[in-house]
């Protein structure tokens, strides 16, 4: 594995604010078709610095069990390691674009509240982790890489 | 004789002046720094005090100035302003937000990434309202279903494998025909009182459970989607939103990407639609057996979209909701704008600087804007080029990736501690440091090798070459060179400045020795001189 790429990767999502709002990035791993790495082996790699979990997205899944999930994880004050399997559906890629531009929640009638608004922990992250040939050919949103700042290819 | 030469200004003329000159005022380089001015004023039918913020375009020669109360603080508009980067364009926007808000009409604007609209819906927002209130955002995509938008009925399960299967069922195309059909046939219904209507819809959901294997005895809930709830809702002193369907002040909605909305979704916006180009006064729900939401006073509907080029698909804005809004389509960045905002963002003048220097950092470029505008001038000659390609597309992508502001202010945040030392001078590499960053931010992500192979050459040559070379201090030289000399010039400044009085005692007594030194030689030289001028007058006279 490209462990310098990836420290690189790590260091830059733990340190850099965005100006001027200090909001920081959302991370973008993605596998590329001959690469042999596989996204447990890549998890292996990040606890190795940082306290994550993984959530994985597919078929199964359902948006609104998905985005509770990131909600109880960050309020642990962990990284998100999330692992995408089919195409997002609208619910999770709202809170996904809210994420990476105000690093926060923004839920509609959620835990008794009218609009509930959560802040992400300043020491959670959230890493994405998806194939190419799937973000090419599966993700329907047209600016799907638009919501990442650092991504690793590997 | 010409009456206007001796008209007198009325009081409101003069204090309209006034704003104007604020509006237009300019920082002691130049620089915009009006734009949004803060005003206390006596309300004159209340007689009670109240704030206002005026907008308007400082580049307009006659701006068109619009006035808002707001709910923040001087000093907090003050903050907000500082946050803004004033580029023509980001005041073209805030001055359409500000006349259309007034005027409850709703606006979209189709401009291309780069530009910042969600950016300054967001610090509109705050200028209304406070420091840190953000707007009911809603995101268009292609899976948007129109139930998110304005209600769905939401059934009480307990158990987890309930839930699923319930989720399952209500995904399904078969359940969402089913449902809307109720709701159409409660429409229908004109005769029926609005309870009557509701308690079709349950028994016609209980069917239509029982119909799917799932348990008819499911007690349904109603849920409001983001446009009933943006009319509704109230914002409590404490930040926190309640809602109320008749009586809520509203809020802004910020609806994004409406060009990715499918024809469904589109027509429900249609609703928002009211009298004379304005938002609608309510809305009625029929998924609710008809029940109306009324919009407050301070909603407002704001649409976002790219334009259709940067999509894979061509989308364009549906006309109809074209014509129902104040549309506004604004083009790419100007180079002067792309080059302030990159001054804005590599001299730091956007947020606070750090207060110690941090990990990682070896001179504290953040201090010294000098070095800051050579940088910005390197990368946003870089961005702007690499933008051209990009627009076109690349080669083994099929997503078109258009570069945003946030690029520069990635580079540029970690450009403060991720400096690399050069061997030779022990002093920061700013060029080898900014390479780095910019393969890792703008370079890596290519995925067509040759555009990258093209781009790291040309960033090279930007850096090193000959075409990359400008007029500094009276002298042609590469970029290189001058960040190599504004480096050396800080860090000598600071390296002074680092000195303990015992360091300064012993520099200055090394100088004194120098200068003694030289001294000395330049005498020895001198009496030398001398001794061979006495010697050959001798020579002479002797002979």
């Amino acid at each position: 594995m490209e462990q310098e790429k990836l420290n690189t990767f790590i260091r830059l999502l733990q340190k850099v604010q965005k100006q001027p709002n200090r909001t920081f990035d959302l991370g973008l791993i993605v596998k590329e078709p001959k690469s042999k790495m596989s996204s447990v082996k890549i998890l292996e790699e990040i606890k190795k610095i940082a306290t994550i979990e993984k959530i994985t997205y597919d078929k199964l899944s359902v948006d609104e069990d998905v985005i509770e999930n990131l909600v109880n994880i960050f309020e642990k004050d962990k990284w998100v390691f999330l692992e995408i399997k089919k195409d997002i559906g609208s619910p999770l890629l709202n809170q996904l674009k809210h994420l990476a531009n105000y690093n926060s929640f923004q839920l509609i009638d959620y835990k008794e509240k009218d609009v509930f608004e959560m802040k992400m922990p300043k020491n959670s992250r959230l890493i994405v982790f998806a194939e190419r040939d799937f973000i090419e050919n599966k993700i329907t949103y047209t600016h799907f890489y638009r919501l990442f700042g650092p991504t690793l290819s590997l | 004789m010409n009456p206007e030469k001796f008209r007198y200004k009325s009081p409101e003329e003069i204090r309209e002046e006034e704003i104007e000159a604020k509006i237009k005022e300019k920082g002691p380089e130049g620089e915009i720094s009006g734009g949004i001015v803060f005003e206390e004023e006596i309300d004159s039918e209340t007689q009670e005090k109240k704030k206002y913020i005026y907008i308007g375009n400082p580049y307009e020669e006659r701006p068109i100035i619009t006035k808002l109360e707001t709910g923040a603080s001087q000093e907090e508009i003050e903050a907000i302003k500082k946050e803004i980067i004033p580029m023509k364009e980001s005041f073209e926007i805030l001055e359409a937000m500000a006349r259309t808000y007034k005027h409850r009409q709703p606006l979209l604007i189709e401009a291309p990434t780069a530009i910042g609209k969600t950016y300054l819906a967001d610090k509109f927002t705050e200028l209304l309202y406070g420091r840190g209130v953000k707007p009911l955002d809603f995101y268009c995509s292609g899976q948007t279903d129109v139930s998110e938008l304005m209600a769905k009925w939401v059934p009480k399960v307990e158990t987890e494998e309930e839930k699923k299967k319930w989720n399952e069922f209500l995904k399904s195309t078969e359940a969402q025909i089913e449902i809307s059909k109720i709701a159409q046939e409660a429409e229908q219904k004109e005769k029926l009182s609005q309870e009557q209507k509701l308690a079709l819809i349950h028994t016609k959901l209980q069917e239509l459970a029982k119909s799917a294997g799932l348990s008819e005895k499911t007690q349904w809930r109603f849920q409001y989607g983001a446009v009933p709830k943006a009319m509704g809702t109230i914002r409590n002193p404490d930040g926190s939103f309640s809602f109320d369907e008749q009586k809520g002040m509203g809020f802004t909605l910020h609806i994004e990407e409406v060009g990715l909305a499918e024809p469904q979704v589109i027509n429900t916006l249609l609703k928002l639609r009211g009298k004379r180009g304005q938002l609608a006064e309510e809305i009625q729900l029929w998924e609710n057996g008809g029940k109306k939401v009324k919009s407050g006073p301070k909603f407002w509907a704001f649409f976002s979209t790219n334009p259709p080029e940067e999509y894979l698909a061509r989308n364009e804005v549906d006309p109809a909701l074209a014509r129902g809004v104040v549309f506004k389509r604004m083009g790419e960045l100007s180079e002067e704008s792309l080059h302030l905002a990159a001054d804005y963002y590599f001299t730091y003048k956007l947020s606070e600087k750090p207060e110690e220097k941090p990990e990682g950092c070896i001179l504290d470029i953040y201090n010294h804007p000098e070095i800051g505008g050579e940088i910005s001038k390197v990368v946003s000659a870089f961005h702007n080029d690499l933008n051209k390609e990009l627009k076109k597309g690349e080669k083994g992508r099929q997503q078109k990736i258009p570069l945003t502001l946030d690029d520069m202010a990635r580079v540029a945040d970690a450009l403060i501690d991720e400096q690399i030392r050069d061997k030779k001078t022990g002093r920061l590499d700013l060029a080898e440091s900014l390479k780095k960053l910019i393969h890792f931010y703008y370079l890596d992500r290519l995925a067509d090798q040759d555009l990258k192979e093209t781009m790291t050459a040309n960033f090279e040559e930007l850096l090193n070459g000959d075409t990359g070379k400008i007029e500094f201090e009276g002298e042609v030289r590469t970029r290189k060179e001058i960040f190599d000399i504004l480096v050396e010039r800080a860090s000598q400044a600071k390296e002074e400045k680092e000195e303990t009085p015992e360091e300064t005692e012993k520099k200055k007594a090394k100088e004194a020795l120098r200068d003694l030194t030289e001294f000395q030689d330049f005498f020895e030289k001198d009496l030398e001189d001398l001794g061979k001028d006495v010697e050959d007058v001798c020579k002479f006279e002797g002979k």
